[in-house]
């Protein structure tokens, strides 16, 4: 079973924080690498998601397990699905403008 | 096995002794299926007709050709070519079939004269006929049929007719005998064809001599001038023509170089017809050179006759002119001669006769003289003083003619006068036992008169009336008027008979036989009276009625402004009686004898009758009286005088009798029973057996009035019982010449009338028909017994069983009452029943007699002609149904159509028998209809159909016909229900026939048709285009509506190595099977071409070469594009084609005009150039041949312009339902004139992928999704919308469709218009609620989020998601 290409790379900040740095697209093959990722991280966890270019509802499905330990840097590409999601209403959202995303 | 000559058993063996085999159409077995049906139609006809096929046009007849038209070329004419057996023809009628076989258009020919060689010799015929193509399976024209009706007879009669005619039309009533014969030669000579020369001959003492000429120079050898009678050899055999007509053989080297008349050849015979004189040798002969075209039959013979009785007649009557005219001359001259004479000789005889009676008046008085002595010398002086009194009448005379009669008017008492001269006379009257009456009132003023001339007239008067009274009385009366002194003189004598009257003052002139005191009279007493009157200035008439007496009647002007002034005197006094009254009263006296009365007439002279019936044969005479001494004594009368007598009792017996026996003449009293004088009078004038008969009335009812009543009644004349017999005799006499006369008119008119040829009638106001001729009773049956024929009339058609017909006639017999004049023609019905056509001329005229305004009218027979040109139009009306039906059904359907119209059928059924397949039937609605609910007797009648023969009309209870046909399924049955009454005439059998063979052949035609046009059409689809298009492509290929035919229209898709896609549309010239073939080379070659060299341009160069090898491929248009799929760029050339068109998704438009040359193979060599095109994301092209644009008067650019509106209408619709969008659009109403292909390309095509369920898929799938999106140069973010709702789609499919069944396809579809978009997702299996799954039911959300329409559809087959969205701008 092949899956859609995803790299996570993960730094611990000084305040605690996991940073979660995550690359590529994220769908239903794929989440469980995000689940994991998140899940091993202790307390609150920083996700990078500037170079993330695809989100389905599988990977918004770990966002919400998630969602009261997450804050989440994004790209406007996600911007829509996030918040029509409603993930933006439980998690920091901080929308990187196009310049700055992919 | 010879089944195709069935039809016509008699003729069958005939047409199979014929060594088919040896002709062109070979042996009968392998003859089309369009030969056979034209040779069954033929022979089952029952009109005359032959018929062509084949490239020798061989030639084919039924039994009613060979019976009036072949003769005696039959049976050798079957089978060979018709130049052959037409060869004499061949000039008129070869050109009018090679017209018919050209064209396929049907000809009419009327009465056109043909020489035919069919009775041993070449023969005058006319005939009307029609040549109408006969064509066979390929519709081509290999044959003509020809219908015919020899009019041979109608026309020569017609000719024969109008000269006929001609001759009697004479308008002036008498002319000399030289001018008669001009007038006769000038008619004569306008009939060359019968009378190519002609020659009258007068026969005067032994030599007949040369009295006109027709046809034939003066001077001509056997036109001779003088034959005589007992000669040697004469050139005519002139001694013979007394006696019968003869024939003379003019092959005799005397004849030699006769002239032709109108014809080719001069006659073979002449005829030597004698001008029979009645009662006498006859006046000559007539030599007619005879028409060697037609036989010498009953027929010409009669027109001979007639001829020369014309002929005969005219001298009779010129020379009875002539001979009167010298006589009326010869008496003048002779009265002119006697008055010279006697004048010169009277004067000589004044000397002596005075030297006579001087001493014979001397001796009378002497007293010595003895008695008997005395006796002798009173005669010798009273026949002196006639002498005297005769000499000095004739001495006036003369000197009237001279103009030397001394005259000397005085004014007088002219009462006076006469009372005095009539006193004169008293003794001598009343000595005669008659008396005197002189009623002479004086009058208020004077009369200028001569005295002596006076008393001439007034004696000379009186003398006649003593003469001719033997009772009663002699009156002398004098009157007046306003201007005139009135004189009357009258007696009670014999009386003067009327025809007698007008001659009565001529001189001469004595009554002859006429009872009378004496014989003697010089008949110049009462000349000279009107002499002297008029001398006067007065008049003198005569009344007179036999047996009753005779008055005079002198009026003389008063004044004297009427007279020569010098001649008038003063009133002398009232001079004594002149000595001329002597002799007067002398002669008289010796009148009256002293021995009573002498019976003047001799029995013998009673039993001849005085006014006998001088006529050449004795006349009926019919007498109607109701008393019977009077009944007796005019049949004794009558018969004593010659006539046939038959008396009857009353009116209605005389009617009667006159019905039965017309006689010549009807003698009736007035006063009758039953019916009355006047009553019969009115029934014989309305009888038009009758109405020409004279009717002579008796009445005692004396007076004008009486007479007027009868005469206006119509009768010829009348008479005041008693009346004398010698009057009835002349009258009766008179009244039988004058009808004679006047009938000769109606006899020669009657048999004018009934030797025409066309019908002939007569309506009164009322439109009935009250005289027709015998070519009216030959056309319709009716006859004149029936007559007078009231409207409505009994040969009208049925007014409810052919109410159509009806109607006709009713329309035309009120053009008839209404107009002046017209003509119509109109379906009447023959006294028999049969249908007859004709065509009626008419004009209203004004009846001379009754003043009545009577229409006059002609018809003739044209059913023949009728029928002739419905069949052609049937035929034609058929053949283009069967024509414009673009299959076999809409032929079937489209024939019982125009059945049914053609019949005014109420239903037409088609049944076609397939083996093995249960009766298939159709109506002319086009509905298919259900055998098994016909009615049973409809079944029974079709199935017996069904087993008979073929194109056999059958008719079934009087209101159905029907007729079996070959059907390329099978065998049909057409069956007609015409409605009650309705008849189906032998005409409706054979049109029926006819249309049945053409509708046979029509529909092989069209099944035929329909194969190849299935196998072209299977045959173009197969080579036309590739079966697999590259995703985003669609084409579309039809074939012309009418005729519905393939073409050499193309398009085609060639994907090339470089992943490119060659594009081709292409249109090669022409239709049908061999297009298509020249297109399938054509496509083969640029599609080889293209895969070898992507370069449009060089490619086209290389086709210019192919196609300029290729037949048939000149000057195909071709479009040749290579587009690569990923970018839009195009690279093209076009061969003269119409340039592509490419709709922006903004609304504007691309021409593709770059690129352009000329069609392939017109520059094979020239260079091509091509051109760059980069198409926009979501445009759409179209490529196409010109067939879709090009409309008849419309600009080419008008059609791009609609074409191009059409595509942007359809910017939103799937590349299919887009180009079922142009179709429907861009289709004529009624189908395409030429054959269209078109190719519809969106850029970019659509995506469509198939993936196994596994999510593994989901990032390549997204990866091209992307990629996909991007060409349709969609903004970002709703590019990531499409990616998320097909991503979950696709994710739902997966996780839920194929839970069980891993690796199961999906498949998704992508498709962009120009302002839309649509995603499907298609999996085989079932998702569960997606409320029971949250994180799913997310997906769900999200995929409802990105797309406005979303609609997921699962069933046991698997779950569908549709989406589609606007694309934002």
């Amino acid at each position: 079973m092949t899956t859609t290409p995803l790299t996570i790379s993960s730094a611990l900040k000084p305040d605690g924080t996991t940073a979660l740095t995550v690359r590529g697209e994220i769908d239903m093959s794929n989440t469980v690498v995000l689940a994991d990722a998140i899940g091993s991280a202790p307390g609150r966890v920083l996700l990078d998601f500037a170079a993330v270019e695809y989100l389905d509802s599988a990977g918004l499905a770990v966002l919400f397990a998630h969602a009261d330990r997450i804050e989440l840097v994004t790209n406007s590409v996600l911007g829509p699905v996030l918040r029509i999601s409603g993930l933006t209403e439980l998690v920091t959202v901080r929308e990187l403008p196009p310049d700055g995303g992919v | 096995m010879d089944d195709v000559f069935s039809a016509d058993p008699e003729v069958a063996v005939d047409l199979r002794a014929v060594d088919w085999a040896a002709t062109p159409l070979g042996p009968v077995p392998g003859w089309p299926q369009s030969l056979r049906t034209a040779v069954s139609i033929l022979l089952s006809s029952k009109f005359p007709m032959w018929m062509a096929w084949g490239p020798q046009l061989t030639f084919f007849c039924n039994a009613a050709y060979r019976r009036d038209t072949l003769g005696h070329k039959y049976p050798w004419a079957l089978g060979r070519p018709a130049n052959q057996v037409w060869a004499e023809i061949w000039n008129d009628i070869g050109p009018r079939i090679d017209t018919v076989l050209a064209t396929g258009q049907a000809t009419w020919d009327e009465a056109l004269l043909l020489f035919l060689e069919r009775s041993g010799y070449q023969e005058e015929t006319y005939h009307t006929f029609s040549y109408s193509p006969l064509r066979d399976e390929s519709g081509a024209a290999v044959g003509m049929l020809c219908v015919v009706s020899e009019d041979t007879t109608r026309v020569v009669s017609e000719r024969r007719m109008a000269t006929l005619r001609d001759l009697g039309s004479d308008p002036s009533v008498v002319r000399t005998q030289q001018e008669t014969l001009a007038f006769a030669a000038r008619q004569l000579d306008r009939n060359q064809r019968d009378l190519p020369f002609t020659l009258i001959y007068l026969t005067d003492g032994g030599t007949a001599r040369l009295a006109g000429t027709t046809g034939i120079p003066d001077g001509h050898p056997v036109a001779v001038s003088a034959i005589p009678l007992d000669g040697p050899e004469p050139v005519w055999p002139a001694a013979l023509s007394v006696a019968e007509p003869q024939l003379v053989d003019l092959s005799q080297p005397r004849f030699a170089g006769l002239p032709a008349g109108a014809w080719p050849s001069p006659p073979a015979q002449a005829l030597l017809i004698p001008l029979l004189r009645q009662g006498g040798a006859p006046y000559g002969f007539l030599v007619a050179g005879l028409n060697r075209y037609r036989p010498f039959d009953d027929g010409y013979r009669s027109f001979m006759e007639l001829v020369a009785g014309h002929v005969a007649t005219g001298i009779a009557s010129a020379r009875s002119y002539q001979a009167q005219q010298r006589r009326a001359e010869e008496l003048a001259e002779l009265d002119r001669a006697k008055t010279v004479f006697f004048s010169n000789i009277s004067h000589e005889f004044r000397t002596p006769l005075t030297l006579i009676m001087g001493p014979i008046d001397d001796l009378r008085r002497r007293p010595d003289t003895d008695p008997a002595t005395r006796e002798e010398l009173d005669v010798i002086h009273r026949n002196g003083l006639r002498l005297g009194k005769l000499v000095n009448s004739l001495l006036d005379f003369s000197r009237l003619e001279a103009g030397r009669m001394q005259a000397s008017y005085e004014p007088v008492d002219l009462a006076a006068v006469t009372a005095e001269l009539a006193s004169v006379f008293r003794s001598a009257v009343e000595k005669a036992g008659l008396r005197l009456s002189v009623d002479c009132p004086p009058l208020d003023r004077p009369v200028y008169i001569d005295r002596g001339m006076w008393e001439k007239v007034i004696l000379n008067l009186l003398s006649n009336a003593l003469k001719f009274t033997f009772a009663g009385s002699v009156g002398v009366s004098v009157g007046s008027d306003d201007q005139h002194a009135i004189v009357s003189v009258t007696d009670t004598g014999i009386g003067v008979a009327a025809e007698q009257i007008p001659r009565l003052f001529e001189r001469f002139h004595r009554i002859e036989n006429a009872r009378s005191r004496s014989n003697e009279g010089s008949g110049i007493g009462l000349a000279l009276v009107q002499e002297l009157v008029g001398l006067h200035g007065g008049t003198i008439t005569a009344h007179s009625v036999e047996g009753e007496g005779t008055t005079f009647t002198i009026c003389i002007p008063f004044g004297h402004g009427h007279l020569p002034s010098g001649a008038i005197v003063a009133a002398t006094s009232a001079a004594a009686l002149s000595a001329a009254a002597e002799p007067y009263v002398q002669e008289a006296l010796r009148w009256v004898p002293d021995q009573g009365s002498r019976d003047l007439i001799s029995p013998g002279d009673q039993e001849t009758p005085l006014f006998g019936p001088s006529l050449a044969k004795p006349a009926s005479v019919l007498i109607a009286d109701d008393n019977a001494d009077m009944r007796a004594y005019l049949a004794r009368l009558l018969t004593g005088a010659g006539y046939q007598v038959s008396t009857v009792d009353d009116g209605r017996q005389a009617l009667d009798e006159a019905r039965a026996r017309t006689p010549e003449l009807v003698i009736s009293d007035v006063m009758m029973p039953r019916l009355d004088g006047l009553q019969l009078l009115t029934a014989l004038r309305a009888d038009p057996r009758t109405e020409a008969v004279p009717v002579i009335l008796l009445s005692a009812r004396a007076g004008q009035e009486a007479s007027i009543e009868g005469l206006q009644a119509g009768a010829d004349d009348y008479l005041v019982k008693p009346f004398a017999a010698a009057e009835l005799l002349a009258r009766v006499r008179a009244s039988i010449e004058l009808a004679r006369t006047r009938n000769h008119h109606a006899r020669w008119r009657t048999a004018l009338i009934n030797s025409l040829q066309e019908a002939f009638f007569v309506c009164d106001d009322n439109g009935a028909v009250v005289e027709i001729n015998t070519a009216f009773t030959d056309i319709l049956g009716f006859g004149p017994e029936g007559l007078p024929y009231e409207p409505k009339h009994p040969w009208w058609p049925d007014a409810d069983a052919e109410a159509a017909a009806h109607r006709e006639v009713a329309t035309a017999f009120d053009t008839l009452m209404q107009n002046a004049q017209g003509s119509y023609t109109i379906p009447v019905v023959h006294r028999s029943g049969h249908r007859v056509w004709v065509n009626a001329t008419f004009n209203k005229a004004q009846d001379p007699d009754s003043g009545r305004t009577v229409t006059v009218g002609t018809f003739r027979d044209v059913t023949a002609e009728h029928y002739a040109i419905q069949r052609d139009t049937a035929m034609a009306a058929l053949n283009m149904r069967l024509s414009q039906a673009p299959d076999l059904a809409q032929a079937g359907a489209g024939a019982l159509a125009e059945l049914q119209r053609l019949w005014h059928a109420t239903e037409t059924w088609g049944v076609v028998f397939r083996p093995g397949a249960p009766p298939s039937v159709s109506t002319a609605h086009g509905r298919p209809a259900d055998w098994e609910q016909l009615a049973e007797s409809h079944r029974d009648a079709i199935t017996s159909l069904r087993d008979g023969p073929n194109l056999t009309a059958a008719v079934a209870g009087g209101d159905s016909a029907g007729i079996r046909l070959e059907h390329p399924h099978g065998i049909m049955v057409v069956w007609l229900d015409l409605g009650p009454h309705r008849r189906f005439t032998e005409h409706d059998r054979l049109l029926l026939s006819l249309l049945a063979g053409s509708l046979a052949q029509g529909l092989t035609r069209a099944h035929q048709i329909d194969q190849q046009r299935e196998t072209a059409l299977a045959l173009q689809r197969a080579i036309l285009g590739p079966a697999q298009l590259p995703h985003g492509f669609a084409v579309r290929y039809e074939p012309a509506a009418t005729p519905l035919e393939i073409g050499g229209d193309w398009y085609d898709t060639i994907a090339l190595p470089d992943g490119r896609i060659g594009i081709v549309v292409g249109d090669c010239v022409g239709r049908g099977l061999s297009a298509a073939a020249v297109m399938g080379q054509l496509r083969s070659a640029c599609r080889a071409l293209l895969l070898q060299d992507p370069s449009p341009a060089r490619t086209l160069m290389t086709m210019d070469h192919f196609a300029a090898a290729t037949p048939g491929a000149m000057c195909t248009t071709v479009f040749c594009g290579v587009l690569d799929l990923q970018t839009g760029q195009l690279t093209y050339a076009s061969a003269g084609h119409p340039p592509g068109i490419i709709a922006h998704r903004d609304g504007r438009t691309d021409v593709l005009h770059g690129g352009r040359s000329l069609p392939l193979a017109v520059r094979p060599g020239a260079p091509r150039s091509q051109a760059e095109h980069t198409m926009p994301a979501r445009a759409t092209m179209m490529l196409y041949t010109d067939g879709l644009i090009e409309r008849r008067r419309r600009p080419l650019d008008e059609g791009i312009e609609t074409a191009t509106t059409t595509l942007h209408q359809g910017r939103d619709i799937d590349i299919d339902q887009l180009a079922a969008h142009v179709m429907d659009q861009l289709t004529p109403a009624g189908g395409f004139d030429d054959d269209v292909a078109f190719l519809l390309y969106r850029h970019p095509g659509p995506l469509r992928m198939t993936f196994p369920a596994e999510a593994g898929q989901l990032a390549p799938v997204r990866s091209a999704l992307r990629d996909w999106l991007r060409r349709c140069a969609l903004p970002t973010q709703f590019t990531q919308g499409v990616l998320l709702a097909a991503g979950e789609a696709c994710a739902n499919a997966i996780e839920h469709g194929h839970r069980g069944n891993p690796g199961e396809p999906i498949q998704l579809r992508a498709e962009a218009y120009a302002d839309r978009l649509r995603l499907v997702v298609a999996d085989s299996g079932r998702w569960k609620n997606p409320t029971v799954n949250p994180d799913r039911g997310r997906g769900v959300g999200l995929m409802r989020a990105m797309m406005q329409h979303v609609t997921i559809d699962s069933s046991s087959a698997g779950t569908t998601v549709d989406m589609h969205t606007r694309i934002p701008e």
